[in-house]
């Protein structure tokens, strides 16, 4: 038994505020919408989206009704940075999946040497005392590769699709990602998903 | 993101994923409401940012950004009183800048449906308090409906109108963040039209509440509530469902979290959902306590329903155990989830929570400290140039009274600028209380959006009672916080007309503000600071008020004309070779854009996040961070 996820798949996703982790569960939820699915989505505005620690969730599922993933309840952790993906790790079901980003980028108490930044190792030590399923990689180079930074959040949608924890289809996520974005950015943000798919379903 | 055009839509029948705040700005298309005033605030902001472009394809419609709450409200409040409907938005805290209005508008009533959406922010996701706004409706006896997801926000949006107007009273719309901010499938409905314009008729002995007429508006006012306990009474918006000897009664988003922890528990519960909670349904709430011998109430913040429904089982001597806050089942702080809810429940019931979350907590409790990222000044922010130059003036040694908005987060080292805060305005108005007991230098600082919603007031004050207060108005050209709404400064309206600014350099002399002065924050630090450090001796001397403007708009303003435009100036980076790693940059500044290459412990600048302000070319003692050449 998992927490109040009962027909439900619970997705959260944290990072950095401007990373793009409002838009991606935006995106995800629509693609949700458009295989017929219920979809909730909970977001963070405000004060608390510049710069710090953000944390969206997204529910797909008929008995999703409030916005709330529980400890221990989701299917899919989605990080777009090391340090925010162990801090909302206590949020992975037992058997639940992590989506990370090896991209590190410093909170300001570590550039100012206030703090020191976990080693690599450490991280994934704490990661596994909650779950086994960890799958690495550097969105930020596929992200380049696609052709721009802010595409990140286009890999990290296209790496949840890939492990096939949701039930969205390939073509549903795609024909969202390309009605989403300005036309001069459809084949960045295409791309970047593409490539997030096929490097998680390559490497699971 | 949902563009502001598909709100517009004439498509009755089509599903979309909004928001609560985008559906209820589609509400107010679906209501056929003339008119909308209000002043941005987060949880509530998002029903102002997408009303402001539907605006000017909407036939017959009028929207604005008021300077204020209580402006918000006065507005609105008349419109509805002239007889077509309005709406006043706000969030929690608005509402107590809008109280004085809200208590006289439930004494006057209104003509046409009025709906006063407030916000509130349990956990204070984005604000200064948590209070609890339901309390507002029972002081001033207004009817009042909380929705619990997007879907209700539309459909009990439509029924408040009704209500409204079968009453001629505002209904109080409570909603929460996690309302507000939560996204689900709304369907569209029809678009009703409005009315062009209404005659005003005059009747002043119901609409100026002096004494004697207020005398006689009072017991109206209770006569009207109790119609409204009627209506409640029969109201499709409250009601039970399920079956069990446990009772659960609920509102707002903690009803999602009853309807999930009871499934995931297979707990047998009759549950009593309210929409409309003032007036409460009397008879149906004693009824339900009549038919269980234990009742839960779960709702977030202060225990409102359950004092209720304590008072409903003493007057009527039921027996019943009315369980909730005062046994300590809830907290009445920060928000709820369904964890809290099956906490409860696996207290007063025999079944069990699906996962043992105590072990789980102490698992996380084992997890290393890791290094904090709160909320930050963006990177390329202008407001951090001109802390840097406020406290560089005043070696930190000033006291520095703060208001409401991005610079607040000025708060945190090594800017550490902001030392008391109130409300929106309290920084012009707490540095006159402390300059006034105390020989330290005061150097207060406010937002442009926020000098105009409740500075006013406090530089007169200033100015006539002689309080020797340096004021920096950090001028970003938008409500940057709450998502860059216009302000009375900006030159656009809510209806995306252009109009003469008010400058508020010239605001300040008309004011009799005798010192002012209007700099670039990105120009030259040291004129900056030099800047600074002269007003200070100025309000010493004088012993009266002095401003400067920093001017510059947002990082994220210029950011976003650069990309638009595809043009951007040269880049900034560290030269390895003259830098000799005394990090001042990093230590003074904190911009997310510079971190420490841990090898050679330098200053390194991320390319992909620094919004190239050159604030830290001038903090360098050593000339090492340089800009690109063109």
């Amino acid at each position: 038994m998992t927490g109040n996820n009962s027909n439900t798949i619970n997705v959260a996703i944290t990072g950095v505020g401007g990373q793009g982790v409002l838009t991606l569960a935006e995106i995800l939820a629509k693609a949700a919408l458009q295989c017929d699915l219920n979809v909730r989505v909970g977001e963070i505005h405000g004060m608390a989206q510049r710069g710090g620690h953000v944390v969206c969730t997204v529910r797909i599922g008929v008995n999703a009704k409030g916005p709330i993933v529980d400890s221990g309840s989701a299917h899919v952790l989605v990080g777009f940075e090391p340090i925010e993906t162990l801090r909302e790790i206590q949020l992975v079901r037992k058997d639940g999946c992590v989506l990370m980003s090896s991209h590190v980028q410093y909170p300001v108490a570590v550039s100012m040497g206030k703090a020191e930044y976990p080693s690599h190792d450490e991280i994934i030590k704490r990661m596994k005392m909650f779950t086994d399923k960890i799958v690495e990689f550097d969105a930020m180079e596929l992200a380049v590769k696609a052709g721009s930074t802010r595409a990140l959040n286009m890999v990290m949608l296209g790496a949840i699709i890939g492990t096939g924890a949701v039930p969205i289809s390939e073509d549903a996520a795609i024909d969202v990602v390309k009605e989403a974005f300005p036309k001069k950015f459809e084949k960045i943000n295409v791309d970047a998903t593409r490539f997030g798919l096929e490097h998680v379903k390559a490497s699971l | 993101m949902v563009k502001s055009k598909e709100l517009l839509e004439d498509k009755p029948g089509k599903k979309v994923l909004l928001l609560a705040n985008e559906a209820i700005a589609r509400g107010v298309l679906e209501a056929g409401v003339r008119l909308v005033a209000l002043y941005p605030g987060t949880p509530s902001s998002e029903i102002g940012n997408n009303l402001t472009f539907m605006a000017p394809h909407i036939p017959d419609f009028y929207f604005e950004f008021s300077t204020n709450e209580k402006v918000a409200l006065e507005v609105a409040g008349a419109a509805a009183v002239a007889g077509v409907r309005s709406m006043m938005v706000c969030k929690g805290p608005g509402l107590n800048v809008a109280a004085d209005p809200f208590f006289s508008l439930s004494y006057v009533g209104v003509r046409g449906g009025m709906v006063i959406v407030v916000a509130d922010d349990p956990s204070m996701w984005s604000s200064q308090n948590e209070n609890d706004s339901r309390y507002y409706a029972l002081m001033g006896n207004m009817p009042m409906m909380e929705p619990a997801d997007p879907i209700e926000a539309k459909s009990m949006l439509l029924e408040a109108y009704k209500f409204s107007e079968k009453l001629e009273l505002p209904v109080l719309f409570r909603t929460t963040t996690r309302v507000n901010h939560t996204r689900a499938p709304v369907e569209f409905g029809k678009i009703l039209s409005r009315p062009s314009k209404v005659e005003f008729e005059k009747e002043p002995f119901r609409f100026v509440p002096v004494p004697a007429v207020a005398r006689l508006r009072h017991p109206w006012l209770l006569g009207q509530i109790e119609i409204a306990r009627e209506l409640s009474e029969k109201s499709p918006l409250n009601y039970a469902e399920g079956d069990g000897d446990l009772g659960i009664i609920t509102s707002g988003v903690a009803y999602n979290y009853v309807i999930e922890a009871i499934s995931t528990m297979k707990v047998k519960a009759e549950v009593l959902k309210l929409g409309i909670t003032h007036p409460i349904p009397e008879k149906m709430i004693t009824k339900f306590l009549s038919k269980h011998q234990q009742v839960l109430v779960v709702e977030e913040l202060e225990p409102f329903l359950e004092t209720h429904a304590r008072r409903l089982a003493h007057l009527n001597k039921i027996d019943v155990d009315i369980l909730g806050k005062e046994q300590g089942y809830f907290s009445r702080i920060y928000e709820y989830s369904p964890r809290i809810v099956m906490d409860a429940l696996s207290k007063v019931t025999t079944c069990n929570t699906p996962i043992n979350w105590e072990e789980m907590d102490k698992k996380a409790e084992k997890l290393p400290e890791l290094p904090p990222r709160p909320p930050l000044l963006c990177a390329g922010c202008p407001h951090r140039a001109t802390y840097y130059a406020i406290r560089t003036a005043t070696r930190g040694k000033a006291i520095y009274p703060s208001d409401i908005g991005c610079y607040t987060l000025s708060i945190a080292p090594p800017l550490e600028t902001a030392d008391i805060l109130f409300d929106m305005g309290s920084s012009i108005t707490t540095a006159c209380g402390i300059a006034e007991v105390t020989d330290q230098d005061v150097v207060a600082t406010i937002g442009d959006s926020t000098f105009f919603a409740s500075g006013l007031p406090g530089i007169a004050n200033a100015v006539y009672n002689q309080h020797r207060i340096a004021l920096v108005v950090l001028d970003n050209r938008t409500t940057a916080m709450t998502g860059h709404q216009p302000h009375p400064g900006t030159g656009v309206t809510g209806m995306q007309k252009e109009v003469p600014p008010l400058d508020i350099e010239e605001v300040c002399k008309g004011l009799g503000v005798k010192y002012t002065k209007t700099v670039e924050p990105f120009e030259s630090m040291a004129d900056l600071v030099a800047e600074v450090r002269e007003m200070v001796k100025w309000t010493r001397e004088n012993h009266s008020p002095a401003v400067l403007i920093s001017k510059e708009p947002c990082a994220l303003l210029t950011a976003a004309d650069r990309r638009r435009a595809g043009e951007f100036p040269p880049k900034y980076y560290v030269d390895s070779e003259v830098c000799n790693a005394c990090k001042r940059c990093l230590n003074r500044l904190s911009c997310p854009a510079m971190y420490m290459d841990s090898e050679t412990e330098q200053a390194v600048i991320d390319e992909a996040l620094c919004n190239l302000c050159g604030t830290c070319v001038s903090v360098c003692p050593q000339g090492a961070i340089k800009q690109e050449d063109a």
